[in-house]
Protein backbone atom coordinates (compact mmCIF):
# COMPACT_ATOMS: atom_id res chain seq x y z
CA UNK A 1 0.00 0.00 0.00
CA UNK A 2 2.69 2.45 1.07
CA UNK A 3 4.65 1.55 -2.73
CA UNK A 4 1.33 3.02 -3.98
CA UNK A 5 1.68 5.97 -2.20
CA UNK A 6 5.13 6.72 -2.84
CA UNK A 7 4.30 6.32 -6.43
CA UNK A 8 1.70 8.79 -6.46
CA UNK A 9 2.53 11.29 -3.43
CA UNK A 10 0.17 13.78 -5.45
CA UNK A 11 -2.86 11.35 -4.86
CA UNK A 12 -2.08 11.13 -1.42
CA UNK A 13 -2.14 14.93 -0.96
CA UNK A 14 -5.24 14.60 -2.84
CA UNK A 15 -6.85 12.29 -0.63
CA UNK A 16 -5.76 14.17 2.67
CA UNK A 17 -6.91 17.70 1.56
CA UNK A 18 -10.48 15.52 0.87
CA UNK A 19 -11.07 14.13 4.33
CA UNK A 20 -9.83 17.20 5.95
CA UNK A 21 -12.28 19.00 3.92
CA UNK A 22 -9.57 21.50 2.91
CA UNK A 23 -10.40 24.68 0.66
CA UNK A 24 -7.15 25.08 -0.63
CA UNK A 25 -8.65 25.10 -4.59
CA UNK A 26 -5.45 26.76 -6.29
CA UNK A 27 -3.12 23.74 -4.82
CA UNK A 28 -5.67 21.36 -5.57
CA UNK A 29 -6.58 22.60 -9.44
CA UNK A 30 -2.46 22.36 -9.39
CA UNK A 31 -2.09 18.97 -8.61
CA UNK A 32 -5.17 17.41 -9.63
CA UNK A 33 -4.94 18.82 -13.07
CA UNK A 34 -1.30 17.32 -14.13
CA UNK A 35 -2.49 14.00 -12.41
CA UNK A 36 -5.70 13.78 -14.71
CA UNK A 37 -3.60 14.97 -17.68
CA UNK A 38 -0.25 12.80 -17.33
CA UNK A 39 -1.45 9.69 -15.00
CA UNK A 40 -5.04 9.10 -15.32
CA UNK A 41 -4.46 5.61 -16.46
CA UNK A 42 -2.87 4.79 -13.19
CA UNK A 43 -5.41 5.75 -10.94
CA UNK A 44 -8.01 3.45 -11.45
CA UNK A 45 -11.37 3.96 -9.86
CA UNK A 46 -9.64 6.89 -7.69
CA UNK A 47 -10.21 8.86 -10.92
CA UNK A 48 -13.58 9.50 -10.03
CA UNK A 49 -13.42 10.78 -6.86
CA UNK A 50 -10.44 13.02 -8.08
CA UNK A 51 -12.90 14.45 -11.09
CA UNK A 52 -15.23 15.42 -8.57
CA UNK A 53 -12.51 17.32 -6.43
CA UNK A 54 -10.86 19.16 -9.05
CA UNK A 55 -14.16 20.15 -10.60
CA UNK A 56 -15.00 21.79 -7.36
CA UNK A 57 -11.71 23.48 -6.80
CA UNK A 58 -11.54 24.83 -10.24
CA UNK A 59 -15.29 26.72 -10.07
CA UNK A 60 -13.40 27.93 -7.12
CA UNK A 61 -10.81 29.35 -9.16
CA UNK A 62 -13.09 30.05 -12.06
CA UNK A 63 -11.62 27.51 -14.27
CA UNK A 64 -14.49 26.86 -16.06
CA UNK A 65 -12.21 24.97 -18.91
CA UNK A 66 -11.24 22.65 -16.24
CA UNK A 67 -14.15 22.30 -14.58
CA UNK A 68 -15.97 21.37 -17.89
CA UNK A 69 -13.90 18.67 -18.55
CA UNK A 70 -14.30 16.83 -15.52
CA UNK A 71 -17.73 17.25 -15.64
CA UNK A 72 -17.92 15.48 -18.70
CA UNK A 73 -16.44 13.03 -17.48
CA UNK A 74 -18.13 12.17 -14.94
CA UNK A 75 -21.41 12.68 -16.75
CA UNK A 76 -19.97 10.06 -19.33
CA UNK A 77 -19.45 7.42 -16.38
CA UNK A 78 -21.92 7.83 -14.35
CA UNK A 79 -25.19 9.03 -16.82
CA UNK A 80 -28.54 10.46 -15.18
CA UNK A 81 -26.45 10.25 -11.63
CA UNK A 82 -28.10 12.50 -8.89
CA UNK A 83 -24.61 13.48 -7.45
CA UNK A 84 -23.29 14.61 -10.63
CA UNK A 85 -26.53 16.35 -11.61
CA UNK A 86 -25.21 18.63 -8.34
CA UNK A 87 -22.22 19.27 -9.89
CA UNK A 88 -23.80 20.66 -12.83
CA UNK A 89 -26.00 22.95 -10.58
CA UNK A 90 -22.89 23.88 -8.75
CA UNK A 91 -21.10 24.98 -12.30
CA UNK A 92 -24.38 27.23 -12.76
CA UNK A 93 -23.94 28.57 -9.23
CA UNK A 94 -20.30 29.32 -10.22
CA UNK A 95 -21.34 31.25 -13.42
CA UNK A 96 -24.16 32.79 -11.59
CA UNK A 97 -27.06 31.82 -13.23
CA UNK A 98 -28.70 30.60 -10.21
CA UNK A 99 -31.89 29.99 -12.08
CA UNK A 100 -30.87 27.23 -14.15
CA UNK A 101 -29.02 26.00 -10.80
CA UNK A 102 -32.19 26.13 -9.14
CA UNK A 103 -34.29 24.14 -12.02
CA UNK A 104 -31.68 21.65 -11.51
CA UNK A 105 -31.81 20.64 -7.48
CA UNK A 106 -35.67 21.08 -7.68
CA UNK A 107 -35.23 18.11 -10.48
CA UNK A 108 -32.87 16.20 -8.38
CA UNK A 109 -35.90 16.97 -5.51
CA UNK A 110 -38.33 15.98 -7.53
CA UNK A 111 -36.95 12.21 -7.98
CA UNK A 112 -35.39 12.29 -4.59
CA UNK A 113 -37.27 14.53 -1.98
CA UNK A 114 -34.71 13.40 0.72
CA UNK A 115 -31.41 15.03 -1.10
CA UNK A 116 -30.00 16.69 1.61
CA UNK A 117 -26.99 17.97 -0.76
CA UNK A 118 -29.68 19.83 -3.50
CA UNK A 119 -31.32 21.24 -0.59
CA UNK A 120 -27.96 22.76 0.69
CA UNK A 121 -27.12 23.98 -2.28
CA UNK A 122 -30.50 26.04 -2.67
CA UNK A 123 -29.64 27.08 0.68
CA UNK A 124 -26.12 28.32 -0.82
CA UNK A 125 -27.55 30.14 -3.44
CA UNK A 126 -30.01 32.09 -1.55
CA UNK A 127 -26.76 32.63 0.70
CA UNK A 128 -24.77 34.01 -2.22
CA UNK A 129 -27.75 36.28 -3.79
CA UNK A 130 -27.48 37.75 -0.14
CA UNK A 131 -30.95 36.28 0.63
CA UNK A 132 -29.84 35.94 5.01
CA UNK A 133 -33.09 35.87 6.00
CA UNK A 134 -34.56 33.73 3.82
CA UNK A 135 -31.33 31.40 4.03
CA UNK A 136 -31.86 31.14 7.51
CA UNK A 137 -35.64 30.39 7.12
CA UNK A 138 -35.09 27.48 4.72
CA UNK A 139 -32.05 25.93 6.63
CA UNK A 140 -34.45 25.69 9.46
CA UNK A 141 -36.55 24.16 7.82
CA UNK A 142 -34.23 21.90 6.82
CA UNK A 143 -33.08 21.01 10.06
CA UNK A 144 -36.27 20.55 11.29
CA UNK A 145 -36.21 17.18 8.92
CA UNK A 146 -32.48 16.47 9.09
CA UNK A 147 -31.78 17.50 12.74
CA UNK A 148 -28.36 15.34 12.74
CA UNK A 149 -26.82 17.27 10.05
CA UNK A 150 -23.90 18.99 12.18
CA UNK A 151 -22.76 21.07 8.73
CA UNK A 152 -26.18 22.21 8.93
CA UNK A 153 -25.87 23.24 12.16
CA UNK A 154 -22.71 24.76 12.08
CA UNK A 155 -23.99 26.91 8.87
CA UNK A 156 -26.86 28.23 10.92
CA UNK A 157 -25.12 29.19 13.39
CA UNK A 158 -22.48 31.25 11.59
CA UNK A 159 -25.56 32.79 9.68
CA UNK A 160 -27.24 33.94 12.96
CA UNK A 161 -23.78 35.05 13.83
CA UNK A 162 -23.54 37.20 10.59
CA UNK A 163 -26.97 38.89 11.34
CA UNK A 164 -25.72 39.49 15.36
CA UNK A 165 -28.38 37.10 16.66
CA UNK A 166 -26.06 35.46 18.99
CA UNK A 167 -28.72 34.16 20.83
CA UNK A 168 -29.72 32.06 17.74
CA UNK A 169 -26.06 31.25 17.38
CA UNK A 170 -25.46 30.07 21.04
CA UNK A 171 -28.68 27.77 20.81
CA UNK A 172 -26.97 26.26 17.35
CA UNK A 173 -23.78 25.25 19.24
CA UNK A 174 -25.62 23.93 22.12
CA UNK A 175 -26.86 21.50 19.56
CA UNK A 176 -23.35 20.48 18.24
CA UNK A 177 -22.07 20.43 21.65
CA UNK A 178 -24.69 18.02 22.45
CA UNK A 179 -23.80 15.49 20.05
CA UNK A 180 -19.84 16.23 20.40
CA UNK A 181 -18.89 16.99 23.68
CA UNK A 182 -15.60 16.14 23.14
CA UNK A 183 -15.20 18.58 20.52
CA UNK A 184 -12.76 21.73 21.62
CA UNK A 185 -14.09 24.27 18.70
CA UNK A 186 -17.78 23.99 19.26
CA UNK A 187 -17.14 24.93 23.00
CA UNK A 188 -14.19 27.56 22.34
CA UNK A 189 -16.71 28.88 19.89
CA UNK A 190 -19.92 28.94 21.55
CA UNK A 191 -17.89 30.83 24.49
CA UNK A 192 -17.05 33.92 21.79
CA UNK A 193 -20.71 33.67 20.89
CA UNK A 194 -21.39 34.18 24.63
CA UNK A 195 -18.75 36.04 25.42
CA UNK A 196 -19.72 38.55 22.14
CA UNK A 197 -23.86 38.83 23.63
CA UNK A 198 -22.28 40.67 27.08
CA UNK A 199 -23.76 41.20 30.16
CA UNK A 200 -22.34 39.16 33.42
CA UNK A 201 -24.32 35.94 33.11
CA UNK A 202 -23.37 35.32 29.31
CA UNK A 203 -19.44 36.40 30.70
CA UNK A 204 -19.09 33.82 33.28
CA UNK A 205 -20.43 31.18 30.86
CA UNK A 206 -18.22 32.17 28.19
CA UNK A 207 -15.32 31.91 31.02
CA UNK A 208 -16.48 27.91 31.71
CA UNK A 209 -16.86 27.35 28.17
CA UNK A 210 -13.10 28.85 27.50
CA UNK A 211 -12.17 26.98 30.40
CA UNK A 212 -13.93 23.27 29.22
CA UNK A 213 -12.68 24.05 25.48
CA UNK A 214 -8.95 23.98 27.33
CA UNK A 215 -9.97 20.87 29.41
CA UNK A 216 -10.37 19.33 26.32
CA UNK A 217 -7.19 20.65 23.86
CA UNK A 218 -4.91 22.48 26.03
CA UNK A 219 -3.29 24.25 23.05
CA UNK A 220 -6.39 25.93 21.91
CA UNK A 221 -4.97 29.66 22.01
CA UNK A 222 -8.17 30.96 21.34
CA UNK A 223 -9.72 29.20 24.45
CA UNK A 224 -6.66 30.44 26.57
CA UNK A 225 -6.51 34.14 25.15
CA UNK A 226 -10.41 33.94 25.84
CA UNK A 227 -10.36 32.63 29.50
CA UNK A 228 -8.01 35.51 30.14
CA UNK A 229 -10.57 38.24 28.52
CA UNK A 230 -13.72 36.68 30.31
CA UNK A 231 -11.89 36.22 33.88
CA UNK A 232 -10.32 39.60 33.80
CA UNK A 233 -13.35 41.56 32.32
CA UNK A 234 -15.76 39.55 35.50
CA UNK A 235 -13.06 40.83 38.41
CA UNK A 236 -13.14 44.09 36.84
CA UNK A 237 -16.90 44.22 36.95
CA UNK A 238 -18.50 46.65 39.43
CA UNK A 239 -21.68 44.09 40.18
CA UNK A 240 -19.43 40.87 41.41
CA UNK A 241 -18.12 41.01 45.69
CA UNK A 242 -14.59 40.03 46.46
CA UNK A 243 -15.01 36.03 46.63
CA UNK A 244 -15.70 36.17 43.00
CA UNK A 245 -13.60 38.98 41.87
CA UNK A 246 -10.64 37.07 43.59
CA UNK A 247 -11.77 33.85 42.16
CA UNK A 248 -11.67 35.40 38.80
CA UNK A 249 -8.11 37.26 38.99
CA UNK A 250 -6.50 34.18 39.72
CA UNK A 251 -8.33 32.37 36.51
CA UNK A 252 -7.09 35.18 34.79
CA UNK A 253 -3.56 35.43 36.31
CA UNK A 254 -3.03 31.71 35.29
CA UNK A 255 -4.09 32.36 31.69
CA UNK A 256 -2.00 35.18 31.74
CA UNK A 257 1.19 32.31 32.63
CA UNK A 258 0.01 29.69 30.58
CA UNK A 259 -0.11 32.26 27.29
CA UNK A 260 3.36 33.51 28.42
CA UNK A 261 4.67 29.88 28.62
CA UNK A 262 3.26 29.12 25.30
CA UNK A 263 4.88 32.63 23.85
CA UNK A 264 8.28 31.30 25.13
CA UNK A 265 7.93 27.88 24.08
CA UNK A 266 6.78 28.99 20.44
CA UNK A 267 9.48 32.07 20.05
CA UNK A 268 12.84 32.07 18.68
CA UNK A 269 13.15 35.31 20.15
CA UNK A 270 11.92 36.96 17.41
CA UNK A 271 11.15 40.96 17.53
CA UNK A 272 7.17 40.19 17.38
CA UNK A 273 7.58 38.07 19.99
CA UNK A 274 8.87 39.89 22.12
CA UNK A 275 6.30 42.35 21.69
CA UNK A 276 3.90 39.61 22.43
CA UNK A 277 5.63 38.80 25.46
CA UNK A 278 5.63 42.04 26.32
CA UNK A 279 1.39 42.92 26.08
CA UNK A 280 1.19 39.77 27.55
CA UNK A 281 3.04 40.73 30.88
CA UNK A 282 0.75 44.23 31.21
CA UNK A 283 -1.92 42.11 30.95
CA UNK A 284 -0.65 40.67 33.58
CA UNK A 285 -0.33 43.58 35.73
CA UNK A 286 -3.34 44.94 35.00
CA UNK A 287 -5.02 42.64 36.58
CA UNK A 288 -3.09 42.77 39.76
CA UNK A 289 -3.79 45.81 40.15
CA UNK A 290 -7.04 46.55 39.50
CA UNK B 1 -10.56 70.14 6.13
CA UNK B 2 -9.96 66.69 6.60
CA UNK B 3 -6.35 65.47 6.44
CA UNK B 4 -6.10 62.95 3.41
CA UNK B 5 -5.07 59.32 4.16
CA UNK B 6 -2.00 58.07 2.15
CA UNK B 7 -1.33 54.26 2.01
CA UNK B 8 2.56 53.10 1.05
CA UNK B 9 2.69 50.27 -1.60
CA UNK B 10 3.37 47.78 1.83
CA UNK B 11 0.27 48.63 3.27
CA UNK B 12 -2.06 48.58 0.08
CA UNK B 13 -0.39 45.35 -0.96
CA UNK B 14 -0.35 43.46 2.46
CA UNK B 15 -4.61 44.58 2.26
CA UNK B 16 -5.08 43.05 -1.16
CA UNK B 17 -3.08 39.74 -0.47
CA UNK B 18 -5.10 38.99 2.69
CA UNK B 19 -8.40 39.65 0.70
CA UNK B 20 -6.89 37.20 -2.33
CA UNK B 21 -5.89 34.60 0.09
CA UNK B 22 -9.39 33.86 0.95
CA UNK B 23 -11.35 34.77 -1.69
CA UNK B 24 -14.10 33.42 -0.31
CA UNK B 25 -14.78 34.62 3.36
CA UNK B 26 -14.68 37.99 4.65
CA UNK B 27 -11.21 39.44 5.99
CA UNK B 28 -10.11 42.44 8.18
CA UNK B 29 -7.70 44.16 9.60
CA UNK B 30 -5.69 47.02 10.92
CA UNK B 31 -3.75 50.06 9.45
CA UNK B 32 -0.83 51.57 11.43
CA UNK B 33 0.87 54.87 11.13
CA UNK B 34 3.96 56.82 12.41
CA UNK B 35 3.18 58.38 15.65
CA UNK B 36 3.47 62.21 14.80
CA UNK B 37 6.05 63.57 17.52
CA UNK B 38 4.41 67.12 18.01
CA UNK B 39 1.62 68.88 17.01
CA UNK B 40 3.27 71.24 13.84
CA UNK B 41 1.49 74.30 13.60
CA UNK B 42 0.59 73.25 9.61
CA UNK B 43 -0.21 69.77 10.40
CA UNK B 44 -3.47 69.63 8.67
CA UNK B 45 -1.58 69.86 6.06
CA UNK B 46 0.42 66.61 6.21
CA UNK B 47 -1.62 63.43 5.10
CA UNK B 48 -1.55 60.59 7.39
CA UNK B 49 0.92 57.57 5.87
CA UNK B 50 -0.33 54.46 6.77
CA UNK B 51 2.77 52.48 6.57
CA UNK B 52 1.79 49.13 7.00
CA UNK B 53 -1.34 46.72 7.49
CA UNK B 54 -2.01 44.00 10.21
CA UNK B 55 -4.27 41.49 8.54
CA UNK B 56 -6.32 40.46 11.57
CA UNK B 57 -9.28 37.67 10.90
CA UNK B 58 -10.76 35.93 8.12
CA UNK B 59 -14.82 34.05 8.03
CA UNK B 60 -17.05 35.25 10.73
CA UNK B 61 -15.95 38.97 11.61
CA UNK B 62 -18.49 39.34 14.35
CA UNK B 63 -17.14 37.87 17.39
CA UNK B 64 -15.61 40.26 20.27
CA UNK B 65 -13.36 37.97 22.17
CA UNK B 66 -10.51 37.61 19.93
CA UNK B 67 -10.99 41.03 17.91
CA UNK B 68 -10.18 42.59 21.47
CA UNK B 69 -6.92 39.96 22.06
CA UNK B 70 -5.65 41.26 18.91
CA UNK B 71 -6.22 45.13 19.61
CA UNK B 72 -4.34 44.58 22.94
CA UNK B 73 -1.64 42.49 21.64
CA UNK B 74 -1.03 45.19 18.12
CA UNK B 75 -1.56 48.46 20.39
CA UNK B 76 1.84 47.14 22.18
CA UNK B 77 3.57 46.15 19.17
CA UNK B 78 2.59 49.88 17.79
CA UNK B 79 3.95 51.40 21.22
CA UNK B 80 7.43 49.83 20.61
CA UNK B 81 7.52 50.84 17.21
CA UNK B 82 6.02 54.27 17.69
CA UNK B 83 2.79 53.28 15.50
CA UNK B 84 -0.68 54.27 16.05
CA UNK B 85 -3.77 52.47 14.22
CA UNK B 86 -5.02 54.42 12.37
CA UNK B 87 -7.65 52.59 10.07
CA UNK B 88 -9.51 49.58 9.19
CA UNK B 89 -9.89 47.49 6.10
CA UNK B 90 -12.56 44.91 5.48
CA UNK B 91 -13.26 42.73 2.41
CA UNK B 92 -17.02 41.35 3.18
CA UNK B 93 -17.61 37.48 2.20
CA UNK B 94 -19.86 38.54 -1.05
CA UNK B 95 -17.89 40.08 -3.49
CA UNK B 96 -20.82 42.00 -4.83
CA UNK B 97 -21.28 43.62 -1.20
CA UNK B 98 -18.95 46.41 -0.52
CA UNK B 99 -20.81 48.49 1.57
CA UNK B 100 -19.35 48.90 5.41
CA UNK B 101 -21.88 47.00 7.76
CA UNK B 102 -22.26 46.90 11.73
CA UNK B 103 -18.39 44.88 11.86
CA UNK B 104 -16.92 47.60 10.69
CA UNK B 105 -18.31 50.46 12.00
CA UNK B 106 -17.91 49.27 15.19
CA UNK B 107 -14.35 48.65 15.25
CA UNK B 108 -13.80 51.90 12.60
CA UNK B 109 -15.31 54.04 15.69
CA UNK B 110 -13.45 52.41 18.49
CA UNK B 111 -10.34 53.29 16.68
CA UNK B 112 -11.62 56.72 15.87
CA UNK B 113 -11.81 56.86 19.90
CA UNK B 114 -7.90 56.71 19.89
CA UNK B 115 -7.17 58.52 16.44
CA UNK B 116 -9.60 61.26 15.42
CA UNK B 117 -8.65 60.90 11.91
CA UNK B 118 -9.06 57.14 11.91
CA UNK B 119 -10.16 55.90 8.58
CA UNK B 120 -12.48 52.92 7.40
CA UNK B 121 -11.61 50.89 4.17
CA UNK B 122 -13.64 48.66 2.72
CA UNK B 123 -12.00 46.46 -0.55
CA UNK B 124 -14.19 46.70 -3.52
CA UNK B 125 -13.72 42.94 -4.80
CA UNK B 126 -15.81 43.55 -7.78
CA UNK B 127 -12.62 45.56 -9.18
CA UNK B 128 -10.06 43.07 -7.98
CA UNK B 129 -7.70 42.07 -10.53
CA UNK B 130 -4.23 40.68 -10.92
CA UNK B 131 -3.24 43.50 -12.88
CA UNK B 132 -4.02 45.88 -10.32
CA UNK B 133 -4.97 48.67 -12.93
CA UNK B 134 -6.95 50.90 -10.29
CA UNK B 135 -7.06 51.36 -6.43
CA UNK B 136 -9.57 49.11 -5.15
CA UNK B 137 -10.64 50.91 -1.91
CA UNK B 138 -14.00 53.09 -1.09
CA UNK B 139 -12.40 54.85 2.28
CA UNK B 140 -14.78 56.46 4.98
CA UNK B 141 -13.87 59.48 7.69
CA UNK B 142 -15.69 59.79 11.11
CA UNK B 143 -18.01 62.68 11.15
CA UNK B 144 -20.40 63.17 13.65
CA UNK B 145 -20.92 59.68 14.63
CA UNK B 146 -21.10 59.10 11.01
CA UNK B 147 -19.06 57.41 8.15
CA UNK B 148 -18.26 59.37 5.29
CA UNK B 149 -17.11 58.02 1.93
CA UNK B 150 -14.32 60.14 0.33
CA UNK B 151 -12.83 60.11 -3.03
CA UNK B 152 -10.18 57.04 -3.18
CA UNK B 153 -7.67 58.01 -6.21
CA UNK B 154 -4.34 57.59 -7.04
CA UNK B 155 -3.38 60.59 -5.21
CA UNK B 156 -4.36 58.39 -1.65
CA UNK B 157 -1.45 56.64 -2.39
CA UNK B 158 2.21 57.69 -1.38
CA UNK B 159 3.50 56.09 -4.86
CA UNK B 160 0.32 54.40 -6.67
CA UNK B 161 3.05 52.91 -9.85
CA UNK B 162 4.80 51.23 -7.19
CA UNK B 163 1.98 50.11 -5.14
CA UNK B 164 0.35 49.02 -8.56
CA UNK B 165 3.49 47.32 -9.86
CA UNK B 166 4.39 45.44 -6.87
CA UNK B 167 1.27 44.55 -5.42
CA UNK B 168 0.24 42.85 -9.21
CA UNK B 169 3.61 41.02 -8.95
CA UNK B 170 3.57 39.51 -5.70
CA UNK B 171 -0.25 38.04 -6.77
CA UNK B 172 1.13 36.41 -9.28
CA UNK B 173 3.57 35.18 -7.55
CA UNK B 174 1.04 33.69 -5.15
CA UNK B 175 2.83 35.34 -2.18
CA UNK B 176 -0.85 35.58 -0.32
CA UNK B 177 0.10 31.73 -0.02
CA UNK B 178 2.32 32.84 2.56
CA UNK B 179 0.53 35.46 4.24
CA UNK B 180 0.26 35.54 7.68
CA UNK B 181 -3.23 37.11 9.82
CA UNK B 182 -4.35 36.88 13.14
CA UNK B 183 -6.53 33.93 12.81
CA UNK B 184 -2.93 32.11 11.43
CA UNK B 185 -1.34 33.34 14.56
CA UNK B 186 -3.58 31.98 17.01
CA UNK B 187 -3.84 28.52 15.13
CA UNK B 188 0.24 28.72 16.04
CA UNK B 189 1.93 31.43 17.76
CA UNK B 190 5.33 30.82 15.66
CA UNK B 191 2.92 32.39 12.49
CA UNK B 192 4.13 35.74 12.58
CA UNK B 193 1.63 38.54 11.80
CA UNK B 194 4.08 41.46 10.90
CA UNK B 195 4.64 39.16 7.70
CA UNK B 196 8.58 39.87 7.71
CA UNK B 197 9.04 37.75 4.49
CA UNK B 198 6.69 39.88 2.63
CA UNK B 199 7.71 43.11 4.04
CA UNK B 200 10.93 42.24 2.70
CA UNK B 201 9.67 41.14 -0.77
CA UNK B 202 8.09 44.44 -1.17
CA UNK B 203 11.34 46.21 -0.18
CA UNK B 204 12.89 43.83 -2.85
CA UNK B 205 10.71 44.61 -5.65
CA UNK B 206 10.95 48.86 -5.58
Amino acid sequence: MSFLYCLNPEKHKLRKWREDNHRNSEQIVDVGEELINEHASKLGDDIWIIYEQVMIAALDCSRDDLAWTCLQELKRQFPGSQRVKRLAGMRLEALEKYEDANKQYDSILQDDPTNTAARKRKISILKAQGKSAEAIRELNEYLEQFVGDQEAWHELSELYINEHDYGKAAFCLEELMMTNPHNHLYCEQYAEVKYTQGGLENLELSRKYFAQALKLNNRNMRALFGLYMSASHIAASPKVNATVKKANVKYATWATNQINRAYQLAGRGTKENKCSVKAVEEMLESITMS
Amino acid sequence: MRMSIKLTTQAYCKMLLHAAKYPHCAVNGLLVAEKQKEKKKDSHSTPILCVDCIPLFHGTLALAPMLEVALTLIDTWCKENKYVIAGYYQANERTKDFRPNQVSEKVGARIAENFSEAAMIMVDSTRFTMGCYEPILAIYDHHENKWKCRDCNVDSFDDWCEAQKITSALLEGRSYESLIDFDNHLDDLRNDWTNPEINKSVLHLC
